[in-house]
């Protein structure tokens, strides 16, 4: 074959257009996506949100794009192509250097995000995130309301639920700490109130639980467990201050609960997609025996000792 | 020395000098930034409130200006020189090509300043607001008027395969380009939902494929014959790279996607053609490594074939690995971790980065007229930018694997962190390497061309 300059000009426009035409406007022409089920446009606030996060480079660490394969926060949903009808550009991002974001919105309440924003390290010690405080707050809000809205009409499902829980964690509070607390344990099942910790205190085990609030808990509860972390300024009501619990019912049943669960419309998230179940009593042993300086470990009633457990072996009293 | 008698035309080289420039410059500001996003991920406050130097603008101004600052114009500057050589003849306009230096250096400002201010259409590689596309638009075409009408006055009738790439890698860049950034939006430059992430993904990867890949196999053809003295081994190869390089690669963009909703169809060509890929790597590299063969003796004897005849080792690394992670079931693992930056690196920095830096070395001395500076300054970057990029490419392949397989056991991306933070840090030292590397490399380039050996600064 002769190569000559046309040959090669033309020869490649050619290849390049049949490609085009069959990579790129085919699958543009033949594809008419409807809406899907949650999709919804985005408000005003939300578009001028979207900005700040395009303008900031978001999608280069966080991904909005939920794979069958996933775990984490919005596996429960499989993304598809409905979802991203309004989205120009597409922000499926390529690399999870932080999490997927495609279900953010209503996974945490609004003051959660903005401590978030102002220092990612406020609310999740070991994150990598930069720190955004320098938008200013004005522009940390309305970068909230987009966050808030990503998984569109089931984000606002989630928000309204944050917000109805908002109101009653916020009149629990302002009724002081007792009214609080009481509160806050008739909303943990009976069952789980019944529980104490079912396994002894160790020093190994307190050293593991004090790794884990080191880890996950001490940006809003501080390192001695009063609340008053660096994330407290922002956060409404403020985080619980563990130290006031002494003589007030706190079953380990409780604590397991109330980190497994989190506590929706305060800023205290769920623990169960990131601590497996030895990792949660460690942690609730560890504010037991420091912070609240009352333990129930390992206390009746009891069932069948685990085999692991330290210490002699006494057979139970047969009844 | 040989080069003592090389003959240097009435231009001097301009444009081919200015490319060389450019691209050691930039280089040093590409790696840096490079450095300092690796930095932000080890230590996240050290940057605090520096929105303009906030992680999420530090990374798009790292990859724009390693593609379009580094590695594009250090492949120019060789074809700049290469083209005239081959057709026996000189530049078409030495004026116009030193105009393209100039733009280009005043896009690559433009691209800086537009991405630290937070200007940017969000799209990953064509971030760039329009008036900085048209910019490169601009200096493309002009690149190609110079390219073309050089060829129209050749003297030499045969068209060498450096310059069937050269050709088609400007001409076909322009095109993407335009296309990938939806030019006719000036507004959003982005299409709406999935389209957009299909065409922006045929355009991310055509980056390579029509524009690093072509330039890079163009320096590699020229300079590798040349540097062992032999023909090249087959013309037969030479064609059977080049248009299965334009069919194959132009259709794989979509195997970034293959976990998104798009269409099964267009996945399954993706993939096919990313293991087709095989064909046109191979021919290349059997092409050139075949011409080589049994005479690497001049290959260690030249430092810019060392670098070119390096690269191309890399780009065997860098396309077997393309291929396998094209495959569904080992995507699953790599997917959305370090393990594909990794490969980015082998690639542009392996690869295209190391011919860049070959072919600028090859010919700086034919430029100047006299012998490099510094060979060993030039060796010593050698090895830096080898141990470098072999460096990442082990510590971020590990990363990948161990977040993949964590994620798909279900940990979560947080609860992660801690135990790749070491990994972050080798890869921030292997970064320093990287960036020192260009300040040696600036130094070896900037001496070679502006001062007389052994004349003191």
């Amino acid at each position: 074959m002769k190569m000559t300059p046309k040959s090669v000009i033309v020869g490649s426009v050619l290849i390049l257009a049949a490609v085009v035409f069959v990579a790129v406007w085919l699958p543009y022409v033949t594809r008419h996506e409807k809406p899907s089920e949650i999709f919804r446009t985005r408000t005003p606030v939300e578009e001028e949100g979207r900005l700040i996060y395009i303008a900031n480079g978001c999608v280069y660490c966080h991904s909005q794009s939920i794979r069958t394969i996933d775990w984490g926060v919005g596996a429960e949903r499989i993304a598809q192509a409905g979802d991203y009808i309004a989205d120009r550009p597409i922000l499926l991002g390529s690399e999870r250097t932080g999490v997927d974001l495609s279900q953010e919105g209503g996974e945490h309440p609004d003051d959660w995000h903005i401590a978030h924003f102002t220092n990612p390290r406020y609310v999740r010690p070991n994150s990598i995130m930069p720190a955004f405080a320098f938008l200013g707050m004005d522009q940390l809000k309305i970068l909230t309301a987009y966050v808030q809205g990503l998984g569109m009409k089931d984000a606002d499902a989630r928000m309204e639920r944050q917000r109805y829980w908002k109101k009653k964690v916020t009149e629990a509070y302002e009724a002081g700490p007792e009214e609080n607390v009481h509160w806050l344990n008739e909303h943990v099942p009976q069952g789980w109130r019944d529980v104490p910790n079912p396994y002894p205190t160790t020093e190994a085990g307190l050293a593991r639980g004090e790794k884990i609030y080191q880890d996950n808990c001490f940006g809003c509860h501080s390192p001695i467990g009063d609340g008053m972390g660096p994330a407290q300024p922002w956060i409404y009501p403020p985080p619980f201050n563990f130290t006031i619990l002494k003589g007030r019912e706190i079953s380990g049943g409780i604590l397991y609960y109330q980190i497994m669960n989190g506590i929706t419309g305060s800023a205290m998230p769920y623990f169960k997609k990131e601590l497996e179940s030895e990792k949660i009593w460690d942690v609730g042993n560890f504010v037991a025996v420091y912070f609240i300086n009352q333990s129930d470990a390992n206390t009746e009633p009891r069932g069948i000792d685990a085999s692991y457990e330290p210490g002699g072996f006494k057979p139970p009293q047969q009844p | 020395m040989e080069n003592q008698n090389v003959h240097i035309p009435a231009s001097g080289y301009r444009t081919a000098k200015g490319f060389c420039l450019t691209s050691a410059f930039w280089m040093m500001v590409a790696t840096f930034m490079g450095l300092l996003g690796a930095t932000e991920l080890i230590a996240p406050d050290i940057t605090e409130n520096i929105g303009w130097l906030v992680f999420g603008r530090v990374r798009p101004i790292h990859i724009n200006l390693v593609l379009f600052g580094f590695v594009t114009p250090g492949l120019m500057a060789a074809a700049f020189y290469y083209i005239p050589r081959l057709l026996r003849t000189e530049l078409y306009s030495e004026t116009l090509g030193v105009g393209t230096v100039v733009l280009w250096n005043a896009a690559l400002v433009g691209v800086v300043v537009s991405l630290a201010a937070g200007h940017t259409q969000g799209r990953e590689y064509a971030e760039l607001i329009w008036p900085l596309d048209v910019g490169v638009v601009v200096v493309f075409a002009m690149v190609f008027v110079n390219f073309v009408m050089t060829v129209a006055t050749r003297k030499e009738p045969v068209l060498y395969v450096s310059v069937w790439y050269a050709l088609a890698g400007v001409v076909l860049t322009t095109l993407t380009y335009c296309l990938g950034n939806i030019i006719w939006r000036p507004d959003t430059g982005a299409l709406a939902g999935i389209p957009d992430a299909i065409i922006l993904w045929f355009y991310g990867h055509n980056i390579f494929g029509l524009l690093l890949t072509p330039l890079s196999a163009g320096v590699a053809y020229y300079v590798i014959p040349r540097a062992v003295k032999a023909p090249l081994y087959s013309h037969t190869l030479s064609l059977v790279g080049f248009w299965a390089l334009l069919v194959v690669y132009t259709h794989i963009g979509t195997h970034h996607l293959l976990q998104v909703p798009v269409p099964t169809w267009l996945k399954v060509i993706s993939i096919v053609d990313s293991v087709a890929m095989v064909i046109p790597v191979m021919a290349f590299l059997i092409n050139i490594w075949y011409t080589a063969k049994g005479r690497l003796g001049e290959i260690h004897a030249d430092i810019g074939a060392k670098f070119v005849f390096t690269g191309t080792i890399m780009y065997f690394f860098v396309s077997i690995q393309g291929s396998m992670m094209a495959l569904p079931q080992v995507q699953r693992v790599t997917h959305f971790n370090n393990w594909v930056v990794g490969h980015a690196h082998i690639g542009v920095l392996g690869f295209a980065g190391m011919i860049a830096l070959g072919g600028l070395y090859y010919i700086l001395p034919y430029l100047t007229g006299r012998p490099l500076y510094s060979r060993f300054l030039a060796d010593f970057q050698y090895w830096m930018v080898l141990i470098g990029v072999s460096g990442f490419t082990v510590v971020l392949t590990i990363v990948g694997l161990i977040q993949g397989n964590a994620w798909l056991n279900g940990e979560t991306v947080y609860r992660l962190l801690p135990p790749v933070h070491i990994y972050y840090v080798l890869r921030a030292a292997l970064g320093l390497m990287i960036f020192s590397s260009a300040l040696l490399g600036f130094y070896n380039i900037t001496r070679s061309m502006f001062f007389e050996p052994g004349e003191s600064s």
